[in-house]
């Protein structure tokens, strides 16, 4: 961004204005969250673009947003926010003098410098530019010489841990909930936009935590645990049912697959009164949060609970419900106005070694094991396992088989422990649970006799150059090769979707990869009414990726339904929401303790090994919370 | 023990001991408002503010729920913290004129009060009863109204739950200001309004503690009715 009359942002003074700061000309590198701003305050400075705005108006309307973020119980940072917002009104009569400007920076500076929260420490400082670099304005003002502008304003909030929420969960907001006790308004708070908190508060791999301002100063929030503590004090208190539509609308949506993407799309439509029917292929519903995640990280009784909160507030599941060749004629002849695709990916990637194709006995697929007894099928413990991959689904395969009774369970991995895509949890977990880790060697060939896994022949690698994954390619060792007995072999190395037939005229476009093709903001496929989400679009994620396309699908379909365009998202990737300008001094305070279960019980059975967080642990890990709110409040231009 | 240096004084700390509760060992004075030994510190006052070095330079921060660690260095009486004190006594003063312990801490921390003789009782929200029902009486029938998002604190107000109230007074005990009121007339206690009926005392026969709290702690501990309904001095 080049043309701005005057920037303070993140401290550092540019000034083009005639007669402004000198020797501080030039250009600011921070992108603002919407286009055409005139004027915008921030938590980090003033950005101003049209040299005519109305710093004054910006400032005192900054303050108003400021006052109802500001927690209130710290006193300096409420009272400050209300002393200002007095000043500035009584310069707005006309009154007030030059002292009055004096006592808001030393107001700012007393707020910033001793505020309990992030939010109370950076939120004063455009209101401290202001009066130094708009001073002969607030003179003029206070003078009569000047009228303010009534102008329209926008605001938007936002946080690190938001940001790095895919669904953008206002975390702060459903932590600062509990801190307070309100654990039912924290749930509402949370549901807004995650309609499965036990499972996520379970099972998320949270990349909040890995943004928390905390991290680097002493441990993050334990975000993913203060989420379960909400769901699980309701569930505790006999489970509240989910919101329903205020008015019914006659419009049928069909939702193809019941995971996180369907299930957040199916009632998100529900809740705008859409009449919402789900076709699932299992005879369970959950997609792979019922049958890729296994018990004793996600019980099944939390997952069925929120699924049943789903059904009752109106949308129809039905199950066993396999769709092999999709219609999109026929589903248009049953009364669907709009389709959601969200089949997910169930097919194991195969692993390029000899004989994998042979339907050899004890050579299972690691999403295919996970499903089948997921769904309840009797596993036969054998004497050794063999895991290939280093990805969640490989560690999920090697926990379970420890559990099911196998005597070894070893996992192989192409490449080294840096490199591995499991959540670190996970790997210490395993390797507790006694699962072995092999490094640098792949699977070549599936060794068999008369049709039975014998063995599996391996080959070392080392690691080149980094590959378009950015991480170091594994390369073949000339020679190498080796044989590893088992009579089992689980490989475990990825998914891809495995989608429906399409049959008619109207087919929907795959790409090379073999997910569905849709388009990045509104989810449309190639063919009208048809959307596509989760999983069977990106290739495998994460639970609360297709979570939250899930929830974005339901708001472009209801656009779609009423025939109206999308409208534009603010953005805030081009603001580095990591930094303030005071930091002051946080004390060091480690997250509270969460029960696991004795790693010599926890392999006997498939019961929960992490036991959560009760009220006051809750209470207590939520005062950790800094609070990094960042509000900014621009003008429009024009 | 960990070593601090505390105003140039060294000592040795407690693991785990906060800065206020060295620095009061010391008989250093250090205001508060908000602050009670048994409660978790809500650090909400500000008051206690006090320097403390970091990376080699010097930040505010609240005495009260900082912990001491090795090598702190700390300073409790140095110009930044008196103006930072001095600032947020008189932002209460401003916001809470009438109340008498906000008018004596601003005229102890250097804040020109006026002369007049007035006695309010307003709320500062220094949350000491929310945190005395929560932490040690476990019932949570008080809360701060209008959290997260959407809340537009005017003024910012305590929630009290009757369901849940038990009566036992804990609340009024922790109030700095007497915003908190509870009476007690005989056989009757008032507290939020919500009137207890009192047990007298099975021995001898002075009312003492509500049915309710009674019932409470029955239900909570075991212990029985019959025991309970004996006052303290006659167990």
């Amino acid at each position: 961004m080049s043309a701005v009359s005057f920037s303070s942002w993140n401290g550092k003074i540019v000034d083009n204005r005639k007669g402004g700061a000198k020797n501080v000309a030039g250009s600011v590198d921070v992108e603002l969250p919407v286009e055409n701003i005139s004027a915008l305050a921030g938590w980090n400075g003033l950005v101003v673009i049209d040299p005519d705005a109305d710093i004054i108006s910006l400032i005192t309307n900054y303050l108003k947003e400021a006052r109802k973020l500001s927690c209130g119980e710290c006193s300096v940072c409420r009272l400050g926010i209300d002393r200002l917002l007095d000043i500035f009104g009584k310069m707005a009569e006309g009154g007030g003098s030059g002292k009055d400007l004096s006592e808001v920076q030393q107001i700012v500076k007393g707020v910033s410098a001793n505020s309990r929260c992030n939010f109370g420490r950076s939120a004063l400082f455009p209101a401290l530019d202001a009066v130094k670099y708009y001073r002969s304005d607030f003179m003029a003002l206070i003078k009569g010489e000047k009228k303010l502008k009534t102008k329209e304003y926008s605001s938007a909030v936002t946080a690190p841990c938001a940001e790095a929420c895919p669904a953008g969960l206002d975390i702060p907001g459903y932590i600062e909930l509990i801190r307070n006790y309100r654990f039912e308004e924290s749930l509402d708070l949370i549901r807004e936009r995650c309609i499965l908190p036990g499972v996520i508060g379970r099972a998320c791999l949270h990349p909040c935590e890995e943004a928390c301002v905390r991290k680097d100063m002493d441990e993050s929030l334990s975000i993913r645990l203060l989420k379960r503590a909400a769901a699980d004090y309701d569930l505790k208190k006999g489970g509240s049912p989910l919101a329903g539509p205020s008015r019914e609308k006659e419009e049928k949506v069909a939702v193809i697959g019941s995971g996180p993407a369907g299930l957040a799309a199916a009632y998100n439509l529900r809740l705008t009164g859409y009449q919402v029917v789900i076709y699932e292929s299992l005879p369970h519903a959950g997609g792979m949060a019922a049958v890729g995640i296994p018990d004793y990280r996600l019980p099944k009784n939390i997952l069925n609970h929120e699924i049943d909160l789903i059904r009752r507030a109106g949308v129809e599941i039905k199950l066993n419900s396999k769709i092999e060749k999709l219609s999109l004629k026929e589903l248009k002849k049953k009364g669907y106005k709009a389709i959601f695709l969200a089949v997910g990916a169930h097919a194991g990637n195969r692993i390029g070694a000899e004989g994998e194709d042979k339907g050899y006995e004890g050579l299972v697929d690691g999403v295919e094991f996970l499903r089948n007894f997921s769904l309840g099928e009797k596993v036969q413990p054998q004497k050794k396992a063999v895991i290939v991959g280093g990805g969640n689904a490989a560690l999920d395969c090697a926990r379970s088989c420890v559990r099911l009774g196998f005597n070894e369970v070893d996992i192989i991995y192409r490449r080294s422990r840096t490199e591995m895509p499991a959540s670190d949890e996970e790997i210490e977990a395993a390797e507790n649970e006694g699962v072995k880790f092999n490094f640098l060697m792949t699977p070549v060939k599936i060794l068999a006799k008369n049709g039975r896994v014998r063995g599996v022949e391996c080959v070392k690698m080392e690691l080149g150059e980094p590959d378009e994954s950015g991480r170091r390619r594994p390369v073949p060792v000339k020679g190498s090769e080796f044989t590893i007995d088992t009579t089992m072999v689980v490989p475990a190395i990825g998914q891809s979707p495995d989608l429906p037939v399409m049959t008619g005229k109207d087919k929907v476009e795959i790409t090379d990869w073999g997910t569905i093709k849709a388009d990045p903001v509104n989810y449309k496929t190639n063919v009208d009414g048809v959307f596509a989400g989760g999983d069977c679009v990106t290739g495998p994620a994460t639970l609360i990726e297709a979570l939250d396309m899930g929830n974005k699908v339901a708001g472009s379909i209801d656009c779609y339904l009423k025939g109206e365009g999308l409208s534009e998202g603010i953005s805030f990737d081009g603001m580095n929401t990591g930094e303030q300008r005071e930091e002051g001094f946080i004390a060091g305070k480690a997250a509270e303790k969460v029960g696991l279960i004795d790693v010599d019980k926890r392999c006997e059975s498939f019961a929960e090994v992490e036991s959560g967080y009760g009220i006051h642990e809750a209470v207590k890990e939520a005062q950790r919370c800094l609070r990094c709110y960042r509000l900014m409040v621009w003008e429009q231009a024009g | 023990m960990v070593n601090i240096i505390i105003d140039g004084r060294k000592i040795k700390a407690k693991e785990g001991s906060t800065i206020l509760k060295n620095a009061r060992e010391l008989k250093i004075d250090i205001p508060t408002l908000c602050h009670h030994d048994e409660l978790t510190p809500a650090a909400a006052c500000r008051l206690c503010a006090v320097e403390v070095k970091t990376n080699g330079k010097w930040k505010i921060t609240a005495s009260c729920d900082t912990v001491a660690e090795q090598g702190m260095e700390i300073k409790t009486d140095s110009d930044k913290v008196k103006e930072n004190r001095r600032l947020a006594a008189q932002l209460l003063y401003y916001k809470y004129p009438s109340t008498a312990v906000v008018r004596d801490m601003a005229r102890r921390l250097g804040v020109e009060v006026s002369d007049e003789k007035i006695d309010g009782h307003d709320c500062i929200l220094c949350g000491l009863c929310v945190r005395a029902c929560g932490e040690v009486v476990d019932v949570s029938a008080l809360r701060f109204r209008d959290r997260g998002p959407g809340r537009d604190i005017d003024e910012p107000e305590i929630e009290f739950d009757p369901a849940l109230c038990i009566g036992c007074g804990a609340c009024a005990y922790v109030c700095p200001t007497g915003y908190v009121k509870m009476e007690s007339v005989d056989n009757k206690r008032i507290i939020w309004d919500k009137v207890f009926k009192m047990q007298a005392c099975s021995v001898c026969g002075s009312y003492f503690a509500p049915l309710d709290q009674l019932e409470y702690i029955n239900k909570k501990t075991g212990a029985p009715l019959s025991r309970l309904s004996i006052c303290m001095s006659c167990r």
